[in-house]
């Protein structure tokens, strides 16, 4: 039994086992019975969960460290490649797992006229991102962010129509760019400083804290990420790809792969470059202010729009802007609470999602009013939306919740003034926009607009070949699973936080923390994993509860739109519409825009490390 | 007369790098022509493979080929192992962005970016 157990803590299993199925099942894709694929899909993405979920558990206490081929550690320089789990990165891992297991159970039979090629590509697409989350080697992470990259490219234009197939050459240019920054970076600072390995990474930046070159392999591998992460004004891919990708595959997009980018960010700077005093500069100033800027906009920009799936993009980025406050603000308090509102944005946006996936199977399209009062015959599907909608605004329930009063104290404790209104205008944005939609196409809500023919995109519909139930299960077990007891959450949250900032150079190269370069670390006291301080009730309380409440107002505003006096309309015309147009604007459609607005980003970067 | 720049001679791989990267998004931005788009997308790649190899180059050192016992200096291998496994993630992109484009084509008949859109607004 014990070997057994042994066996399965081995930290390589949850990424060998779907290669080594991948593979295997492209092999023999053409004669497989057609049920085959789902099924075994489903079970790797399972086995995979449970076997994260394990490793999680048993790193609460020390990280689990596993050398490929018994490459240690040589005199405390690290010449090998390692898997650490730690709780964050293999909880995360384990999420990763369970979404991709409920999004499979979601498309049962969708793809079956591919030969398992569909399946093939999600579980290579979730291995990279398991990899990517348990992996303790720069160029590493940089593989393993490629291949779920490129999974992710395949994926979204698997449909082969006109939108789908721009929206991914899109998302494919911009994000190989964003690769190669990732890969500039780790070029400079491995030149700088001779490793690669997180630990040994630390320990030299440790000993040339002010070097230029660090922080220029920091403006970099961060400027990689977040285009991943999509972050003003890196983040416009984003709602191209989402909103023309098969709905399975957007769960995955909205759900994990834009959260692990961010969570790359805060992980390497938590145990790479914590050290430089440029880079602790550049989180609070440029992350902190990107965070804001994709809060606000995401939010204007997803109450704009029409297309269900294009607004629910556009509320990804807002609220994945309020993930990098929380990583930005590089408190412990701002990276439990992220951790959690990680996880329960990532449920509630994928169950949001096969919403939409069960709009366009059973009522065929996805334009808000074109199918306004067609959802009442699917109503639990509205059920879910409202809910979404309301967990989207604040609705403090949940492990959304817990973090957000987590990211809002650490807020208040670092007298970020523009955070919190920036969080209040992406929570009531987002969920209004939600909210509005399920009013209109589930209640029958809003007037007939006569606009019903100008439906911003080709007519779209995916193949009903499901029954409704089988859409419905994941759905409700994704909403389900983002309310667990919020207590437990909190301390989870806490741990994971306390170990991603704990220095690594001792219990990774066995180097003396007494000594050396990396004694100057912040050193976290063993006690602070233990002791979870007291769910102080934050001097925000009651603010969810206000959002949540001017979410509705909003929604209910935008459906009467047509009963408010023509003066009211015509001041909102003249002072507010000309500032949304010029966002909307931003949002081309072409590649050429996106990539003028990374060298923008890439500018202000450069401003803010040498003047800031 | 050249004598006063020799010191600035380990600078230019770093500089041939940053020209590169400049110079191929540039291209990217002004291209009319998926094509020319993906060869430029290489040509922005292309500066991590010269900034991989300057970073790891020693001056007078051999190459890193040891029979018995390493000798004291050697150009580093780790690098030119990124740069291998940088060559074939871009190959594969690029192969996957060409399939793209010709099934872009095939639908519209057109690979000008600026004509294709995901979205009506």
């Amino acid at each position: 039994m014990s070997a057994l157990l042994a066996l399965a803590l081995q930290p390589v299993l949850p990424v060998a086992i779907p290669l080594t199925v991948g593979g295997l099942m492209l092999s023999v894709s053409k004669r497989l019975p057609r049920k085959v694929p789902d099924v075994v899909a489903i079970l790797v993405a399972l086995l995979c969960c449970g076997l994260c979920a394990l490793l999680a558990t048993r790193s609460a206490a020390a990280p689990i460290v596993s050398w490929f081929g018994g490459w240690t550690p040589r005199q405390g320089q690290p010449i090998g490649i390692a898997f650490v789990v730690t709780p964050a990165g293999g909880w995360f891992a384990c999420f990763v797992c369970l979404l991709f297991a409920a999004t499979l159970v979601f498309s049962w039979g969708f793809f079956e006229k591919t030969a398992a090629h569909f399946h093939v590509l999600m579980i290579l697409f979730m291995a990279g991102m398991v990899g990517f989350c348990l992996t303790h080697d720069l160029f590493n992470l940089f593989v393993w962010f490629e291949l779920m990259s490129v999974a992710a490219f395949a994926l979204t234009g698997y449909a082969l129509r006109d939108s789908a197939l721009s929206g991914a050459l899109n998302f494919t240019v911009v994000n190989t760019i964003g690769s190669y920054l990732i890969l500039g970076g780790i070029g400079l600072v491995y030149s700088e400083v001779g490793a690669l390995d997180f630990a040994g990474l630390a320990y030299g930046i440790a000993g040339v804290p002010h070097s230029p070159v660090v922080v220029a392999s920091f403006v970099l591998l961060s400027s990689g990420l977040l285009i991943k992460g999509a972050q003003v004004p890196y983040q416009f891919w984003l709602a191209d790809a989402h909103s023309v990708a098969p709905s399975p595959v957007s769960v995955i997009f909205s759900g994990a792969m834009v959260a692990i980018g961010l969570y790359g960010v805060a992980e390497l700077y938590w145990t790479v470059f914590q050290a430089a005093p440029v880079v602790q500069h550049l989180m609070r100033s440029m992350l902190l202010g990107m965070g804001e800027a994709s809060a606000i906009v995401g939010g204007v920009m997803a109450l704009l729009q029409r297309h269900f799936k294009r607004l629910l993009a556009f509320s990804t980025v807002s609220h994945c802007g309020i993930l990098l406050i929380g990583i930005a603000l590089a408190s412990r308090q701002g990276l439990a609470g992220t951790l959690l509102y990680m996880l329960g944005h990532g449920l509630v946006k994928g169950a949001l999602f096969m919403v939409a996936g069960i709009m366009l199977a059973v009522l065929g399209g996805i334009d808000e009013i074109g199918l306004r009062g067609a959802g009442r015959r699917i109503w639990p599907a509205g059920i879910a939306m409202g809910f979404g909608g309301l967990l989207l605004a604040g609705l403090p329930v949940g492990v959304m919740d817990t973090g957000l009063e987590r990211i809002g104290t650490a807020i208040h404790d670092a007298h970020a003034r523009v955070a919190l209104p920036a969080v209040m205008i992406g929570l009531v944005c987002t969920g209004a926009a939600v909210l509005r939609v399920t009013g209109r196409v589930f209640l029958g809500l809003g007037p007939v607009a006569g606009e019903e023919e100008r439906s911003p995109t080709e007519q779209e519909r995916e193949d009903a070949n499901r029954p409704l139930w089988l859409m419905l299960v994941p759905t409700a077990a994704l909403i389900l699973l983002s309310l667990p007891i919020a207590h437990d959450a909190d301390r989870l949250g806490w741990v994971a936080a306390s170990q991603l900032m704990q220095p690594r150079t001792a219990s990774i190269l066995g180097l003396g923390l007494g000594s050396g370069p990396g004694s100057g670390l912040d050193a976290v006291p063993a006690s602070a994993l233990v002791a979870v301080p007291a769910w102080s009730p934050a001097p925000v309380s009651w603010l969810p509860w206000l959002a949540t409440a001017l979410a509705l107002g909003l929604a209910a505003l935008g459906l009467s739109w047509h009963r408010l006096p023509g003066t009211t309309i015509r001041l909102y015309e003249r002072s507010v519409g000309p500032v949304v147009a010029g966002l909307s604007a931003t949002q081309s459609g072409l590649v050429a825009d996106y990539v003028t607005w990374i060298t923008v980003g890439l500018a202000l970067f450069g401003i803010l490390s040498a003047f800031g | 007369m050249t004598g006063f720049l020799l010191p600035l001679l380990p600078l230019l791989p770093w500089a041939v790098a940053a020209w590169l990267f400049g110079v191929g998004l540039y291209a990217i931005v002004t291209s009319r022509h998926y094509v020319h788009l993906i060869g430029c997308l290489s040509v922005v790649q292309a500066s991590t493979y010269v900034l991989l190899l300057a970073a790891g180059y020693r001056h007078g050192a051999p190459a890193p080929i040891f029979y018995s016992r390493p000798p004291t200096l050697a150009v580093d291998p780790v690098l030119q192992a990124l740069v291998l496994t940088d060559i074939v993630i871009g190959a594969t992109v690029t192969a996957l962005l060409l399939a793209l484009v010709l099934q872009l084509h095939k639908r519209r008949g057109t690979i000008d970016p600026e004509r294709v859109r995901p979205m009506r607004r």
